[in-house]
């Protein structure tokens, strides 16, 4: 099992941090966390559900269609996406 | 909204004060409540951190033992606060389908920090509205807010700085990184108090009367001095446990 972190400052100033836990290059468990904000808030902790078991080559489509509902306040999409995909290369 | 009930000015725990706002909220979301501002204060003085945030990237837990702070997760996003003494926090909940409050975010936050930049105003000071959520005096942050929209319903909550016991900074850690970084006046770069911009001290009931003054005008609505009903007063408790079980704080 690996473990890796990536922290960013986005624009707007708000600090995200995400943590993934990956074994043979397939997700185990994200964590995204930091002072943005999510509407509806669970809408987020379901992007880190369906993001388990995804590769690094799934992490695009699995993020756009789980945020699909979710409006992100201080933090985008692509962000996400990024830092997840910098924490499995 | 026609009508606001407005809950005074009292001070509680941290967990307490999270369950009021969210008993309130979800009674305003079911239709069994009123549009309500509150206004109150933290004691014994608290942190809380945003529904996302790690508690232990944010929060000096052995400081804030002992010195007798609160630790508190939020309903709501955003940053770690330091709550004080010297500080007027509010609430907002209304029906999400309240055409006084915009769909949109952003401007739903303008929306109703308006009526505090006035307040501010008011009172002497040159305050302005600062995207995403923050209020500002001179470029420095006076005031922050955060949202949620749960329970048919969107709470808002704030703090305006009235005054800051500078000595209890040190439960925040990444304002403790920042203030290692840029000495000891980078806070004071980036934050001020009312007591600061104005020279003298305003009292809680001096802002909460200008606050209430310019909620009255500026949503065009009655203002109804009230208190928790019954069936708030209820529901608080068992979120307050909620608020305080080591689950729901360290949960992220």
């Amino acid at each position: 099992m690996v473990e890796r972190s990536v922290s960013r400052k986005v624009k707007g100033g708000k600090l995200v941090k995400v943590t993934v836990r990956s074994e043979g290059g397939r997700i185990a468990e994200v964590r995204i966390t930091g002072d943005f904000f999510a509407h509806p808030e669970e809408g987020l902790e379901q992007v880190e559900r369906e993001l388990r078991g995804a590769t690094v080559s799934e992490v695009r489509k699995t993020v756009e269609s789980a945020t699909g509902g979710v409006t992100l306040v201080g933090l985008k999409r692509e962000d996400i996406i990024e830092m997840v995909e910098e924490c499995l290369e | 909204m026609d009508r606001l009930r407005v809950i005074s000015f009292s001070a509680h725990d941290a967990a307490s004060n999270m369950a009021l706002d969210e008993a309130i909220a979800r009674a305003v979301g079911a239709g069994a409540s009123p549009p309500t501002l509150r206004l109150y204060g933290w004691d014994p003085p608290a942190v809380s951190i945003g529904y996302f945030q790690e508690v232990e990237g944010e929060v000096d837990m052995d400081f804030c033992e002992a010195n007798g702070i609160g630790v508190v997760r939020r309903l709501t996003g955003g940053g770690a606060v330091l709550h004080t003494r010297g500080e007027l926090t509010y609430s907002l909940a209304v029906s999400d389908r309240d055409p006084a409050v915009p769909q949109d975010v952003q401007g739903s936050y303008m929306k109703i920090c308006a009526p505090f930049v006035s307040a501010l105003r008011e009172l002497g000071a040159s305050a302005c509205f600062r995207p995403i959520n923050d209020i500002e005096v001179g470029g420095r942050k006076v005031s922050g807010s955060a949202q949620t929209r749960r329970f048919g319903a969107v709470l808002q909550h704030g703090t305006i700085l009235l005054d800051i016991d500078e000595r209890l900074l040190c439960a925040l850690r990444a304002k403790m990184e920042k203030l290692r970084e840029r000495g000891i006046t980078g806070h004071a770069q980036r934050v001020t108090t009312l007591r600061r911009e104005l020279g003298r001290r305003v009292s809680h009931g001096e802002l909460s009367r200008a606050v209430k003054r310019q909620f009255k005008e500026q949503f065009g609505c009655k203002l109804d001095a009230g208190r928790p009903t019954s069936g708030e007063l209820c529901s608080a408790p068992s979120l307050a446990e909620r608020y305080r079980s080591v689950e729901w704080l360290f949960r992220r």
